[in-house]
């Protein structure tokens, strides 16, 4: 029997039905078509499904939709402001912090969810905030760069 | 993981041999076996359950043997799947009997378990030591059979 | 695959208390899920009813009392980290917190839910032990406590009886001169221990070890306490070669077994050396208390 889903995503209220076994990550992606949140390996190991749950990073494959009921989420398409990117994601882009970008979504995710926490972490809590997000390309010292870069003030928030 | 040891026994070694081979005695060993029946002389079918915290198994065995050198050698190989796909079980378990002083036969045994499919990929965790365990236990009771049916 | 079921959210204690007597062995409680949705998604585990306790805000506190830490069962990991009072009076909590799984883990896991699931080579487990901490359930017929050794019965399986929720988790307060130290050893930093170890010593006159209490995760069916190997070093003055003797002593008392992660002769060398370091690190942080 559906359950109802009341929720936010990206500022946006929806109110769905859905079975309780449903996922966040299948909810996000195959109900609500925001396909940036990716299915990595759906064992809660790759982080790749990383999105904001009231402030928190979760793995959204590892969470039941339904307990976001009356919560607000955050994708990776929630992190521009229109055309307006945030500066980690500017900061991705300009030190190439993404090869086949099957991560990013979920690097941008939990560095979003690091500097709201702690604006200004050490190069060794940046490597702690993505320690749950695995990356087969970069070898992670871009991501860490990009988001250094941001720390240190080099991207400001657009207006 | 293989589980190997030896055990004496006072009984004539054709004793211990016949009562090996009797019907259902090894597939009755096996632990979690329910309904084994029999389909041929060499070839026994059944259910086994076993079950690990939150993980229950319930698998669909069958055991056959091979090796037969009387009354000294046999070979039992089982195989079995996991109702629901979960995976899939094999078990070797090679019986050994020689004659010694005074009227005894050694036993030596070995058994192997091992389970591959989705349970051993992610069950590794929960269901590798009770998979080690069930190996053991297969050789306890059949050493528990063993000296209570025949010898002394 | 996760198969359907029939899902509950109760609000309070009682009405989950009332869902699982109702329904016994056919539900499953579900809180933050981590380890849980693990096991459905491969869909080898499939209850037909779910219960999920993530809504009862009565069981989700941090209390630093008189007689000691309460910590609500539905407390995040992640909550246990930051909080201001455990890292200042109960440091090896929130050490060992940063050392689970990873952030995202920790903001939506619970602690009761990671003592529940019963893996033995879970972090909490071991620490509790090691503080001398105590489980309370509850069931519609009362309350029950007992100490964190007694509640893991073999791999997976915990003293919780059906119609039990884990309510409570209590550390009493820490005696004067006693430190505490964890270590982890594992392959990668998110993954689970390969072996792990937790000591505490309270030291009395002459920096003689007054009392110890050790634990060792991924070491046996449940997280163990040798205490063959405490027994070497209480009540006497701790040196190199006594450590040397608790390790092995500690060794014996282990059963880890051979998995991909190690082989079970790679473990018991950990268990050897991490048992005095462990044990020497509380010391040295006793000795400082």
């Amino acid at each position: 029997m559906k359950k109802e889903l009341k929720f936010k995503v990206n500022g946006q209220p929806y109110d769905i039905f859905v079975k309780p076994k449903t996922l966040l990550s299948e909810v996000l992606r195959d109900e609500l078509g925001l396909t940036g949140t990716k299915r990595g390996c759906n064992s809660s190991s790759c982080g790749a499904c990383t999105v904001m749950l009231n402030g928190m990073s979760v793995k959204s494959c590892s969470v039941l939709a339904i307990q976001a009921n009356g919560a607000e989420v955050v994708t990776v398409e929630g992190l521009a402001k229109g055309n307006k990117l945030s500066p980690l994601q500017r900061a991705f882009l300009d030190h190439g912090s993404y090869q086949c970008g099957f991560c990013t979504p979920g690097m941008l995710m939990s560095s979003t969810a690091l500097l709201t926490e702690n604006p200004k972490p050490t190069k060794e809590e940046i490597r702690e905030g993505i320690d749950g997000n695995i990356c087969r390309c970069t070898g992670y010292n871009s991501i860490i760069r990009a988001v250094t870069a941001v720390v240190k003030g080099e991207y400001k928030e657009a207006k | 993981m293989k589980i190997e040891g030896t055990f004496t026994m006072k009984a004539p070694i054709q004793k211990v041999w016949d009562f090996l081979m009797a019907p259902g005695t090894l597939a009755s060993c096996i632990p979690g076996a329910e309904k084994m029946e029999a389909v041929d002389d060499t070839t026994w079918e059944g259910i086994v359950k076993q079950r690990v915290g939150p993980i229950g198994v319930k698998i669909n065995f069958t055991q056959t043997l091979s090796e037969v050198q009387p009354p000294k050698h046999l070979k039992a190989v089982g195989r079995g799947a996991a109702m629901g796909g979960a995976g899939t079980f094999t078990q070797e378990t090679i019986v050994d009997l020689k004659e010694i002083a005074g009227g005894e036969v050694e036993v030596a045994y070995s058994s192997n378990v091992s389970m591959v499919g989705r349970l051993a990929t992610f069950g590794e965790r929960i269901m590798r030591a009770k998979v080690n365990k069930v190996g053991t236990e297969f050789t306890q009771n059949l050493q528990k059979k063993l000296e209570s049916q025949v010898g002394g | 695959m996760i198969h359907d079921f029939e899902y509950f959210a109760p609000k309070t204690l009682k009405e989950a208390l009332a869902l699982l007597d109702k329904y016994q062995d056919d539900c499953k409680v579900i809180c933050g899920g981590q380890s849980l949705l693990v096991l459905m998604r491969q869909g080898l585990v499939a209850p037909p009813y779910m219960i999920d306790i993530k809504g009862i805000s009565e069981l989700s506190y941090i209390k630093d009392e008189k007689d000691g830490l309460k910590i609500g069962a539905i407390t995040t990991h992640r909550a246990i980290e930051k909080s201001a009072v455990i890292k200042k009076k109960y440091p090896l909590l929130a050490k060992m917190e940063t050392r689970l799984a990873s952030i995202q883990t920790r903001n939506w896991g619970t602690i009761g839910g990671n003592v529940c699931h019963g893996d033995p080579a879970g972090d909490p487990a071991a620490v509790f032990i090691a503080l001398g901490a105590t489980f309370t359930m509850t069931g519609s017929k009362g309350k029950r406590s007992m100490p964190a050794e007694d509640f893991s019965l073999d791999y997976f399986e915990t003293a919780l009886e059906p119609g039990e929720l884990l309510t409570e988790i209590s550390v009493p307060p820490v005696p004067p001169k006693t430190g505490s130290a964890y270590y982890k050893f594992n392959v990668i930093e998110s993954d689970l221990a390969t072996a792990s170890v937790a000591a505490t010593v309270t030291l009395g006159a002459g920096d003689v070890c007054k009392d110890i209490r050790l634990a060792l995760g991924a070491s046996a069916p449940i997280p163990l306490r040798p205490k063959k190997a405490e027994a070497i070093l209480k009540g006497k003055k701790i040196t190199d070669a006594l450590l040397k003797q608790a390790g092995e002593a500690a060794v014996k008392e282990a059963e880890p077994i051979s998995d991909i992660y190690a082989s079970e002769e790679y473990r018991r060398e950990l268990i050897k050396v991490l048992v005095p370091r462990m044990t020497r690190e509380a010391m040295d942080k006793a000795k400082k208390a």
